[in-house]
């Protein structure tokens, strides 16, 4: 662990153009976010318009009697002025600031105005992020994300990254019930993932390997067969991977875990960094996955399902909520007692699948099996890619026993319990019938009793 | 709290089956979607330089199909089912691939009550149940409506009951 201050990590780039902090608009208190936002946004499109120029745009502008390069620059011109005009226009009608009842109120909306209001108390997650380009002018969004389905937060994009921290701060301070001008809370840091092992990892994780194997195999058959077919192949099933893990890393590099009062940080990035800090208590379900080849260094990931996190992220799709990318097994579990204290994997007893489970898994089913204890549930499947669930029964939303037509034969059932949408799911499969059903009847009181001692709102304020 | 079911998927007491009109309701959509197989067969008759074969295929694959799910029909719905308990709502389905739910009232976020024209036409609505997993498939068909909005009143009142946030 280097001696770098961890509030440091993922820093503004700066680049000489760090523009001054701009203060409150009107006398109510309503805010703006920076007003070189809208340059910002033009700079940001700027690749896309290169791309688009070179490809087409520049051809057909210069039929109009324009150099193809003359035709080119014009369009990214004209691409650009109309980002930076819209942004303006955005830029103008975009207002933020708390309400009397401490709630985050944000108007938006040019054509179509809207007026939101997040209730803090229901607050998941609040990210810091610094896209490549806003990071070329220090600049940072901030996106607060409560509890809802479909799109419930809000993304204020941008503000100087000093800002964006005393903006976030201000959001979890009102969140937990304590005084808004806390300041920062001090942080811990908890585990840094170094860049080899990250690099290491994602090339060794199970779907890659198979992948890149693959296309061994058929870049083998294509000499030896001196025929051009497999070589398409090869390249989709060589270059997916190894896109998947190019971006993975990019994103996840430098990799930092920290522990502060108002919840767990984790900061992460190369080019585009960002900082997520989540509440106490707001971790819906928790998952440790082990591929087969990271068993050399006993290395796991852990993932997490945070109500509204990841769920319909416009950016990028689903993306994953992670507290660590990888990390030795013993760092992982202590992450895993931060956000679970009390939790204590090796005093769980395990009630495994019967053994003619095999005829319905006969890979896995060596590996299944399903524990609880007075706080959790647990499930374990997988042989060759080991995945570990976790849920507090006080988040269990509802219990599920479903069985196949395989399954009736056998007289087996899986069992489901379910979570918030994520990358986590909690399945036993393929438990004896009657036990999964037992399980289930369980869990459900479990669940209603679980939810008596639910502290999450207004952590702080007890 | 006692077992309702020593078995997830037999039904026993305490359970409620849905209204078999709900198999007209959905043997109704299922001819209204085979007149388009019908409308196939004609124009594959009308047209000229098509063996007749082939209208006689498509016309026996449909009248096999129609005549299959029109049976399945009866059997799924007759596969629904719902209990409500203490604290939960059991809501079960299905025949080959079968399905049990069990939601907590407290852990409801909102209640659906809907109902398609041939639903209304023949008295039939949906009731489904929201919690804060996409994964929870807590849908019972096939109520009266009276019966659906007495089943969602009650169910919004325990839910508000036990509500604990997330």
């Amino acid at each position: 662990m280097s001696g770098q201050d961890p509030s440091r990590i993922g820093d503004d780039l700066g680049l000489g153009l760090t523009v001054p902090d701009i203060g409150p608009v009107d006398a109510s208190g309503r805010r703006r976010v920076h007003p070189i936002t809208p340059v910002v946004q033009g700079v940001s499109i700027l690749p896309f318009a290169v791309f688009l120029a070179f490809v087409s745009g520049g051809g057909i502008l210069s039929r109009l009697g324009l150099g193809a390069f003359a035709g080119a620059v014009v369009l990214i011109l004209l691409i650009v002025g109309v980002v930076i005009a819209f942004g303006y226009l955005r830029w103008r009608i975009l207002t933020y600031w708390f309400d009397g009842d401490g709630d985050l109120r944000v108007d938006s909306g040019v054509l179509t105005r809207k007026e939101r209001r997040l209730q803090l108390s229901r607050l998941q997650a609040v990210d810091v992020s610094q896209p490549f380009f806003a990071r070329l002018f220090s600049m940072a969004e901030l996106r607060v994300e409560v509890a809802g389905s479909g799109d419930s937060r809000v993304k204020l994009q941008y503000l100087t990254l000093a800002q964006a921290r005393a903006l976030r701060n201000e959001v979890l301070a009102r969140s937990a019930g304590i005084h808004e001008d806390a300041g920062e809370a001090p942080e811990d840091l908890l585990a840094k993932v170094p860049a080899r092992d990250l690099a290491v990892s994602l090339l060794l994780r199970t779907r890659t390997v198979t992948l890149l194997l693959l296309s061994a195999g058929f870049l083998t058959i294509t000499v030896m067969t001196e025929g051009w077919g497999g070589l398409i192949l090869a390249v989709v099933t060589g270059g997916v991977p190894i896109l998947i893990v190019v971006s993975e890393f990019l994103r996840y590099y430098g990799f930092a875990v920290s522990e502060a009062p108002d919840g767990l940080r984790t900061r992460f990035g190369l080019l585009r960094t960002e900082t997520r800090t989540v509440p106490p208590g707001r971790v819906q379900s928790i998952e440790l996955v082990e591929p087969l080849l990271w068993r050399h260094w006993s290395w796991v990931r852990v993932r997490v399902n945070i109500a509204g996190v990841g769920s319909d992220d416009n950016n990028n799709g689903k993306t994953e909520t992670l507290i660590t990318p990888v990390a030795p097994r013993g760092e992982a579990i202590a992450l895993v007692h931060r956000l679970l204290p009390g939790l204590d994997f090796d005093a769980l007893e395990w009630r495994s699948a019967p053994r003619r489970c095999r005829r319905r898994s006969p890979i896995q089913w060596r590996r299944i099996a399903v524990a609880w204890d007075a706080v959790v549930l647990a499930t374990r499947r997988g042989r060759i890619t080991r995945r570990l669930a976790v849920i507090p029964h006080a988040r269990t939303q509802s219990v599920r026993v479903t069985q196949g037509p395989w399954e009736r034969a056998l007289d087996l059932a899986s069992l489901h319990v379910d979570t918030t949408p994520g990358p986590v799911s909690v399945t036993a499969p393929h438990l004896d019938a009657s036990a999964a059903w037992h399980v289930a009847q369980e869990q459900a009181d479990r669940a209603h009793r679980g939810r008596g001692s639910d502290t999450s709102t207004h952590w702080a304020a007890h | 709290m006692a077992d309702l079911t020593h078995d997830a998927f037999t039904y026993e007491e305490g359970w409620t089956a849905v209204s078999p009109r709900l198999v007209t309701a959905r043997r109704i959509s299922l001819a209204l979607t085979y007149l388009f197989v019908v409308v196939i067969v004609v124009v594959l008759l009308v047209v000229p330089d098509v063996p007749v074969w082939v209208p006689l295929l498509v016309a026996g694959i449909g009248v096999v199909t129609f005549v299959w799910l029109w049976w399945l029909i009866g059997r799924r719905v007759r596969s629904f089912g719902y209990a409500e308990r203490g604290d939960d709502l059991l809501v079960g389905s299905g025949i080959m691939f079968r399905r049990l739910v069990i939601v907590p009232y407290g852990r409801m976020q909102l209640v659906d009550v809907k109902a398609g024209p041939i639903d209304r036409m023949l008295g039939v609505t949906t009731v489904q149940l929201h919690t804060a997993a996409a994964t929870t498939d807590a849908t019972i068909p096939g109520l009266e409506p009276g019966v659906a909005a007495a089943l969602r009143d009650r169910l919004a009142a325990r839910g508000e009951e036990r509500s604990a946030g997330l």
